[in-house]
């Protein structure tokens, strides 16, 4: 421990370097992870917000709410189910509207305020009641429009009277409205649409303690997703994530293989040194234990510093780009890049142990 | 076969003690197999009493490196036994070897070696950390000790860097000291050294071995430093002969 400190102590030069390595490595993956997150939340979370843990979609629809089609009576024969606590319609269409503020791009979704297909996550004024047209809440990532606003999709104008947050729909603000006010905005923007018998997009369960999505007995023409398999079938999602994803691991095996060559490097140049330690009766295990503690020190401190630049970075980008600093994600790449770190050290045990004591005497002479 | 015995009867120069601490039987250490087999040290056989010092004289490739590194622990001999008061070194497995190096043997090499991110003192003070019972307390005093009578006091804190050639290798015997080893060993101490220093840093090592009653072997090549040893034996080829004492091998050169 005396040798691993005191090198620090007294030759910081170079771990200041390998500090600075494993802080940029830590800045990027965990920046790299909030916009994977803040992309992932930002496509998801109208699946998220609701208090469902289950979706129903159309069979051939593969879990897409826009080419999911389901009769509206469904939604009553899904509630009759054993292990269904509440189902809720819910009607999803992709569209832009206009506001005060100029056009805005929007999702809206018909529910019914009172059942499982309602978003949880009002933070300002209210839903719609259930019968209550011409009104609607939007998701607070809808610029310039406040409590008090209306917006219009096609020829139907809803008066905002409440904010939600996390619920956009694929970086879209969601317009939360009734299934009814969401028939005749849908029939207004796509005229093909009318006169067809009545049907929503899909149906969101609230399943009962113990049920789980496996033991459902579907409704003939539909299938039951859990929360989680309908978010990553939103499209992209699944392709963002798989490919942010393969970033961060790349670039965590990026921090093993820097700290093994720069601790490969260290023992190289040492090699005179610790043949002169281990004459003097220094165990390898004695040595390895001091590379380790320098390669647990030099990450530990790099991964706080590359946190803290991440995290300000974070303060000042602007919100148009979606990140999203999640603790548990914080403290899994923390832990990835040191235990990566270790690990690159442990690769330089084995020279260590080659080193023969016995190299000590003779020298050049 | 005659084999170059020599015992402390016949090149004793009248130490104190009878009982040489320091054994070496028939030593022979041999590298590779079958008819590429070479011999870097054939049945050498020597003694040392404690208080002695004696030097190794030979060229580059004698096999007086060789046979150094079979004494201190850090090679293993091919056959033939070293004995360092009760212990037999031939029979040490690999981790009471370095046990053993770490509290019965001190080395001085020839770059000093010291740990360059460590000062003087705190050099001293890591290889009392390699024994069993080291005490922190006491290891601070006595390296405090040993620096003061080699007339260090002032460059306890220094860092080697810091420090001159000469300095550098009286820390190096300090440390060789530090853990009350009965053997020292010392590979070339004048190699980075002017002749003056060189000189001065043989001096003290003889004196340091002689008054802590330590039992001191010197590699060297240099027949001027064998003056200020007790026994000089020479090794050439891997054979390993007596040559008087050193005033003797110093005068008929």
């Amino acid at each position: 421990m005396m040798l691993a400190w005191a090198e620090i102590r007294r030759s910081s030069g170079r771990f200041l370097s390998i500090i600075g390595a494993l802080s940029l490595i830590t800045f990027l993956v965990l920046t790299l992870s909030a916009l994977s997150d803040g992309l992932f939340f930002g496509s998801t979370g109208a699946v998220k917000a609701p208090s469902a843990q289950a979706y129903v979609f159309s069979e051939d629809a593969e879990g897409s709410f826009i080419r999911s089609q389901i009769p509206a009576a469904d939604v009553e024969k899904y509630r009759q189910l054993d292990g269904i606590d509440r189902a809720g319609p819910v009607g999803v269409l992709l569209t832009s509207g206009k506001a005060s503020s100029g056009e805005l791009d929007v999702a809206v979704f018909g529910v019914d305020p009172e059942s499982a297909s309602a978003p949880q996550t009002v933070t300002k004024g209210r839903l719609p009641t259930p019968a209550e047209n011409g009104v609607a809440a939007i998701d607070d990532s809808a610029k310039g429009v406040e409590i008090g606003s209306t917006v219009t999709v096609g020829d139907v104008p809803v008066e905002i009277v409440g904010l939600t947050s996390g619920s956009s729909y694929q970086l879209q603000p969601t317009l939360w409205t009734t299934v009814d006010t969401w028939t005749a905005m849908q029939e207004s923007v796509r005229p093909e649409t009318r006169g067809l018998p009545a049907y929503v997009s899909a149906i969101a369960l609230d399943l009962s303690a113990g049920t789980t999505v496996e033991s459902l007995r579907s409704i003939a023409g539909t299938v039951v997703l859990t929360e989680d398999q309908a978010a990553l079938a939103i499209p992209g999602v699944e392709q963002q994530r798989s490919t942010l994803n393969s970033i961060i691991y790349t670039t965590l095996l990026v921090a093993a293989l820097v700290v093994a060559l720069f601790f490969a490097l260290i023992v190289l140049e040492k090699r005179d040194l610790f043949a002169a330690l281990k004459a003097l009766g220094t165990s390898t295990g004695r040595l390895g234990r001091s590379v380790i503690i320098q390669a647990i020190f030099a990450s530990v401190i790099g991964v706080i510093l590359g946190a803290i630049a991440s995290r300000l970075l974070g303060l000042v980008i602007p919100s148009e780009v979606p990140t999203l600093y999640l603790t548990n994600s914080l403290i899994q790449i923390s832990v990835f890049t040191i235990v990566a770190s270790v690990l690159g050290a442990v690769f330089s045990l084995r020279r260590i142990a080659k080193i023969d004591p016995a190299t000590a005497l003779g020298g050049n002479l | 076969m005659a084999s170059n015995t020599t015992t402390a009867d016949t090149a004793s120069t009248g130490s104190a003690s009878t009982e040489p601490i320091l054994r070496v039987n028939d030593v022979t250490k041999t590298y590779g197999e079958g008819h590429t087999a070479v011999t870097a040290v054939a049945n050498a056989s020597l003694a040392v009493k404690e208080g002695e010092f004696v030097s190794l004289l030979g060229p580059s490739g004698s096999g007086k490196t060789t046979l150094i590194s079979m004494i201190g622990g850090l090679l293993t001999s091919t056959s033939g036994t070293i004995e360092l008061g009760d212990v037999d070194v031939s029979t040490l497995s690999k981790k009471d070897l370095t046990a053993f190096r770490a509290q019965r043997v001190g080395f001085v090499f020839q770059a000093s070696n010291l740990v360059p991110f460590l000062t003087a003192k705190e050099n001293l003070v890591y290889v009392a950390t390699l024994r069993k019972d080291y005490d922190r307390k006491q290891a601070s005093k006595r390296a405090d000790e040993l620096l003061g009578e080699l007339g260090l006091s002032e460059r306890i804190g220094n860092l080697p860097e810091q420090l001159s050639g000469g300095e550098r290798q009286r820390v190096a015997i300090g440390r060789a000291l530090m853990n009350d080893p009965d053997l020292v060993l010392v590979d070339e101490p004048t190699a980075s050294l002017d002749t003056e220093l060189g000189r001065q840093v043989v001096q003290l090592l003889a004196r340091e071995v002689k008054d802590r009653g330590k039992t001191g072997i010197m590699v060297t090549h240099d027949l001027r430093m064998v003056e200020y040893t007790d026994q000089v034996f020479e090794i050439l080829d891997g054979k390993l002969s007596a040559e008087g004492t050193g005033k003797e091998k110093a005068k008929s050169h």
